[in-house]
């Protein structure tokens, strides 16, 4: 009887010392989520302050800065520029990406390998020698700061990642399926846009996706080719935050914001963590 | 005559995909590789003393480019941040990666992938003018110092290189988190539940079991991070101003303020270079690992 509390505590403890593990091991995931998500909920907080200021705490909360945005043609123009800019940008990198990301993740012929490390490459060059390069293309014909210029260049920056989501959706492809369609009597193109394409569908969506958030916040390339003319949104920011903190411009980033938490949810259901990237 | 039609049909089905390739590959060629091959012609272009670029050929860009402190100065330096920044996003990735790679609970795992992702998904200007808000005089940084009496005045925090070092750190640790998370989920649970049972602990079993398994990992993680912080100037630039020795920054300063466009090709391919060379040989480096651990 009175050995009873010792034998019972053994396995209790042991218990409760593997839960502390895990609650330990918990830890430093919390911090460095903390870490990540820091400066991002700084940023939206400050869009809500009352005050011209970025006090922390904030000593009110307003939408006067979002209607300073609203209200301001420099920030409607940028914004207006950035979205007919992505509306231009992601259809064509979504066809380029798709026959690409098609080809590296589903094809089937030799130098597909080398072929994949070149539809990347764009990604493993600083943004500031691509921006270099596509400038001093653009000097040569004459298409400095043109919307044509600024077009090509986040065409060549968000192409590298649409082609990586939609292979990772081609690699999983059934390769019967195509084949029975063959088999049917229907045309290489009439099989690949009926079948291959609906069945690669989450990978051009969240292609699409990421094409889009990333031509709404590209700058490192932009301000190279931009010029002097019409600015995007964060080609206009990053002139702003060089000057002086505003108000204004946590107000817009909040914006940017709120378009890259949908892409995410997109993202988080249509494709998996692992094969992100 | 039949056995020839059946062959050339079933090799036409070998083939696939090749006809898919042609336009994105026309298009890379066109808008990248071309305009790149045209930037390093450019950097052996020689110049007049008005930066105006003239015909022939010319190693000089790059004589002063290794000459000048001010330029090499800063490749040393971009490759002193950059290797300092892996280590450390190699160090901060590993819990995350664990957790996405390890963890049972799928709303934990939702959580921490969106987390993960939305520093990657989010403009580098927002994210650069976010740390300058948190590290500005009354921002929370400062704020919670004074509140626990730590420091009686606001630290002049966006005048310290760290505050760079950190925001640069928090640009590039998610692509060091799906790197790795990739090789950690692919570690085989017996394994981890065969070094317990043989009695190594928390710590040896990370050593002698995960580390090695995730050298491919890691080797990926710290290949990414390295040539992307190699490159920066966008974060450089706004956290902590233009008067920084990095060659992302004089890149585009050479080019943007000072119009040299020969020297600042010249810069960037002296930058690219190195970035190559150690991506090589930390590749080489993780595959030795590899080797000598089989034999």
């Amino acid at each position: 009887m009175p050995d009873r509390p010792v034998s019972a505590r053994p396995p209790l403890s042991s218990a409760g010392r593997a839960r502390a593990r895990r609650a330990l091991t918990l830890v430093p995931v919390v911090l460095v989520c903390a870490f990540l998500l820091l400066p991002l909920l700084v940023v939206a907080l400050s869009s809500f302050n009352a005050a011209n200021n970025f006090r922390f705490p904030p000593s009110g909360l307003s939408l006067r800065w979002y209607a300073e945005v609203f209200g301001s043609a420099q920030w409607l123009d940028a914004l207006g520029y950035s979205l007919r800019l992505a509306v231009l940008v992601v259809p064509v990198v979504v066809v380029l990406g798709t026959l690409g990301g098609y080809a590296v993740g589903a094809g089937n012929f030799p130098g597909r390998r080398a072929l994949g490390l070149l539809f990347l490459s764009p990604m493993a060059v600083p943004g500031v020698m691509v921006g270099l390069a596509l400038l001093y293309q653009l000097q040569r014909t004459g298409l400095v700061g043109s919307a044509q210029g600024l077009w090509l260049a986040h065409l060549v920056v968000t192409f590298p990642f649409c082609v990586r989501v939609v292979a990772v959706s081609a690699a999983a492809l059934d390769p019967a399926l195509p084949r029975a369609a063959r088999s049917l009597g229907a045309s290489p193109l009439r099989t690949f846009l009926t079948v291959t394409v609906p069945l690669m569908r989450p990978g051009i969506v969240a292609g699409a996706f990421l094409g889009a958030v990333i031509s709404l916040g590209e700058v490192a390339v932009s301000v190279l080719v931009a010029g002097a003319g019409e600015a995007t949104v964060p080609v206009r920011i990053y002139s702003a935050v060089q000057v002086q903190l505003e108000p204004t411009v946590a107000a817009v980033s909040t914006l940017l914001l709120l378009v890259s938490v949908v892409t995410i949810a997109v993202l988080d259901r249509t494709i998996h963590v692992s094969r992100f990237l | 005559m039949a056995a020839t039609r059946t062959g050339s049909r079933s090799r036409s089905r070998d083939l696939r995909g090749h006809v898919a390739a042609i336009v994105p590959t026309a298009f890379v060629v066109v808008a990248f590789l071309l305009p790149l091959i045209g930037l390093l012609l450019l950097s052996l272009r020689p110049t007049d003393t008005m930066n105006n670029v003239l015909p022939g050929f010319t190693g000089a860009q790059y004589a002063e480019v290794f000459g000048t402190s001010y330029l090499w100065g800063s490749v040393v330096e971009s490759l002193w941040l950059a290797v300092r920044v892996s280590l450390t996003c190699l160090v901060l990735a590993f819990p995350l990666a664990w957790y996405l790679a390890r963890s049972t609970s799928s709303v934990g795992k939702s959580l921490v992938f969106v987390i993960t992702l939305s520093p990657l998904l989010t403009s580098e200007v927002v994210r650069s003018f976010g740390w300058r808000v948190v590290m500005s005089g009354e921002g929370p940084v400062n704020v919670t110092l004074q509140a626990l009496g730590l420091v009686d005045e606001s630290l002049p925090l966006l005048r310290s290189p760290w505050t760079v070092f950190l925001a640069v750190v928090h640009v590039l640790l998610p692509f060091a988190v799906l790197a790795l998370s990739a090789s950690l989920g692919a570690i085989d649970n017996r394994l981890l539940q065969a070094s317990a049972d043989l009695g190594a602990g928390a710590l040896r079993t990370f050593r002698s079991v995960v580390l090695p398994l995730a050298t491919p990992g890691i080797v990926a993680a710290a290949v990414i991070v390295f040539s992307l912080s190699m490159g920066v100037y966008v974060t450089p630039l706004l956290v902590g101003g233009a008067n920084q020795s990095l060659a992302g920054l004089r890149i585009q300063t050479e080019a943007m303020v000072a119009f040299d466009q020969p020297r600042a090709a010249a810069l960037s391919f002296v930058l690219l270079a190195v970035t190559l060379a150690v991506c090589g040989l930390v590749g080489l480096a993780g595959r030795l690992a590899e080797r000598g651990r089989r034999a």
